[in-house]
């Protein structure tokens, strides 16, 4: 296993950061509807206090940079922020590469949960934070119920977590398949969930994500010394202090936590848990407190890349999200896969 | 399908017609509406149960569904309209020319919340579906109007309600009281000839058709036909081959986005026993003008009662 220095951590982050910054700063400017950067720019430094209120800019493009392209790009950066340290923490606690929020059929049963409450005609309550709350309700519960499946004693085997988790992910399935087929007209509604988006969104999303994400990445940040230990087995970790059975109780809590958020404001979006973590992991190393700084910047980089695709590649058509972060990240990460195999063979 | 509220009037009427539900509201009295100059601000409740308040007469109108547009065109009011769904708002043609604001979503049928902003539309008109997109104009304070007709009766309700939201009050009577005359003499002189039984393809394959608690089932309906599927749960029911042909309608409606041709009909498997086949009596319609809850409705009854042989 490469151990790359102290340094090549730094520029790698200093890289991510540059990289995040532009991104975003693009991703704000660039949309359906023309906006000179020149004015982006002004309402952007007039909004960080920076200068004064912008004169010449139309009321419609201060609406449409604050209101719907600021909210949907901060989002973006949440839901990659969560969903990449989601699946940092699910491929440490099963030291497993392939692992993701998926695995443990949180992404299903939120998405369960919002559809069940779309066919029972709630979607329009509260603004939609009904859905939301349903999303990530359904989430909680199938983690739960995947835990407790797995669990025996005070004890969880990691392969039967994850055989149980795939069991479930795939009765979830059926019954979405099943409710979908009395769905009628909406679903529409119901797609949103399975294709991911960020879409019909805005700053009452962003704010019900934010505390989640802040917790579960805080969270991680006291997990990720003990992660680096059980990475060396359960018993050698057991053996140098670490109490498995709560580590394993924090980490499912965490990654769940930050999934669920994720998936209820943006759907089922794939790949991002998956490949930001294990793409990180072959530049700054496999040592989670470095690992997870790099998580935090490269996952809303994916996501925020993905979104602008997704929006910019046919429009004024949207592409749903989730199909654009597999398509490009699934071709990106089999290729990476080969040319990195040989120095990165032996991680994870 | 709307309740009206127009200053102090409409405190009492909406107590009146509150109880009545959604079905079956009674019509607001046209002679009771003030002059168009002082109808706003002007609040309703629309096809979606959501209370809708226009302050101003509407000088900037988006239309997202080509039978809005068809509306807002007859009424006069082309010239105030800044945005259209998309490639299908066709009719008339200078709605071609006019700015499109669809293509987002999933399935690219919502509108790209940043095109409608830009346009800083005044009036938003649109029919059922989208809650959420929907949701988001009103966050963004643009007035969001929706309409759904199940009727022609309701259409013509729905046209009256365009009239007051934009200040086009007697255009809209107008266009209202012709149309109902209008229809009104086609469904007598189908009556006179008595009712065909007849099928109408929405769909195929799978085969699907309407049920009766659809727009196209009034017309059928009102254009002389005894539709077969009368008995349909659902609003889009898929059909079974079988059940057509023990059904065995009469005459066999069918639009070219359907079918390519009525010999393709003829070809399907099991549709040769429908008495519809054998007697040559398969119809291709214009879908715009039946499906489109808009002025053209009478051009699509009228065919649909000449190729019912009522008409």
């Amino acid at each position: 296993m490469t151990r790359p220095g102290a340094r090549r951590f730094r520029r790698t982050m200093v890289v991510l950061g540059v990289a995040l910054v532009v991104t975003v700063l693009i991703a704000v400017a660039v949309g359906a509807v023309w906006i000179p950067p020149g004015a982006t720019l002004r309402v952007l430094g007039w909004k960080l206090g920076l200068t004064g209120h912008p004169d010449g800019v139309d009321r419609a493009a201060e609406v449409i940079l604050l209101q719907l392209r600021l909210p949907r790009v901060a989002l973006a950066v949440l839901v990659g922020a969560a969903l990449g340290v989601s699946g940092m923490l699910f491929q440490g606690l099963f030291r497993n590469p392939l692992a993701d929020p998926a695995v443990i059929g949180v992404s299903s049963g939120a998405a369960l949960g919002a559809i069940v409450v779309i066919v029972l005609g709630g979607a329009s309550l509260a603004g939609g934070l009904i859905v939301t709350g349903a999303a990530f309700a359904g989430a909680l519960v199938t983690t739960l119920l995947v835990y407790g499946i797995a669990r025996v004693g005070p004890t969880i085997q990691v392969t039967t977590l994850l055989l149980a988790g795939i069991a479930v992910a795939a009765t979830i399935s059926a019954l979405m398949s099943l409710v979908m087929s009395f769905s009628g007209e909406q679903i529409r509604s119901i797609y949103f969930w399975l294709l991911g988006g960020l879409g019909a969104r805005g700053w009452s999303s962003v704010s019900v994500v934010v505390p989640f994400v802040v917790a579960g990445a805080g969270a991680t940040l006291l997990l990720a010394r003990d992660m680096n230990l059980v990475s060396l087995g359960e018993e050698r970790a057991a053996q140098l202090g670490v109490e498995v059975a709560s580590f394993k109780r924090r980490s499912i809590a965490a990654g769940a936590l930050l999934a669920a958020a994720a998936v209820s404001v943006a759907g089922v979006i794939g790949f991002v848990g998956l490949m930001t973590p294990h793409l990180l992991r072959l530049l700054v190393g496999a040592d989670h407190r470095r690992l997870l700084p790099a998580v935090l910047l490269g996952g809303p980089l994916f996501v925020v890349l993905a979104d602008l695709a997704a929006r910019t590649v046919l429009a004024p058509e949207e592409l749903p999200l989730g199909a654009v972060t597999a398509l490009v990240g699934a071709p990106f990460f089999l290729w990476l896969l080969r040319h990195e195999r040989g120095r990165a063979a032996g991680v994870a | 399908m709307v309740h009206r509220r127009i200053g102090g009037i409409a405190a009492v009427l909406l107590l009146l017609f509150a109880s009545c539900g959604e079905t079956a509201p009674p019509r607001a009295e046209p002679t009771e509406q003030p002059s168009p100059a002082s109808a706003f601000p002007l609040t309703i409740t629309d096809d979606d149960g959501v209370e809708v308040t226009i302050d101003t007469e509407p000088q900037r109108i988006v239309t997202f569904a080509p039978s809005m547009t068809e509306i807002v065109f007859e009424l006069g009011l082309g010239d105030h309209l800044v945005g259209v769904s998309g490639p299908f708002d066709d009719y008339p043609a200078e709605a071609k020319d006019v700015e499109e604001v669809g293509g987002a979503g999933d399935f690219g049928v919502d509108p790209t919340i940043e095109k409608v902003v830009s346009l800083e539309p005044d009036l938003f008109l649109t029919i059922p579906g989208g809650d959420q997109w929907k949701q988001r104009l009103r966050d963004l304070d643009i007035p969001v109007v929706t309409l759904h007709a199940d009727t022609l009766d309701d259409l013509l309700e729905d046209i009256e309600t365009i009239g007051s939201l934009t200040g086009a009050v007697e255009d809209a009577e107008l266009l209202a009281t012709r149309m109902d005359t209008e229809a009104d003499a086609i469904a007598e002189s189908a009556e006179v000839v008595g009712p065909v039984s007849c099928f109408f393809e929405v769909y195929y394959p799978p085969l699907t058709t309407v049920g009766p608690n659809t727009f196209i089932f009034d017309l059928l309906e009102r254009a002389g036909c005894d539709p077969v599927t009368e008995q349909a749960k659902s609003d889009y029911p898929e059909w079974s081959v079988d059940e057509l042909v023990a059904d065995g309608p009469e005459v066999y409606l069918v639009t070219p986005e359907s079918a390519r041709s009525v010999t393709a009909v003829a070809k399907r498997p099991g549709f040769a026993g429908i008495p519809a086949i054998e007697d040559e009596r398969v119809v291709l319609v214009d879908g715009d003008l039946v499906t489109r809850a808009g002025p053209r409705v009478i051009d699509g009854l009228r065919q649909l009662a000449a190729a019912l042989g009522t008409g």
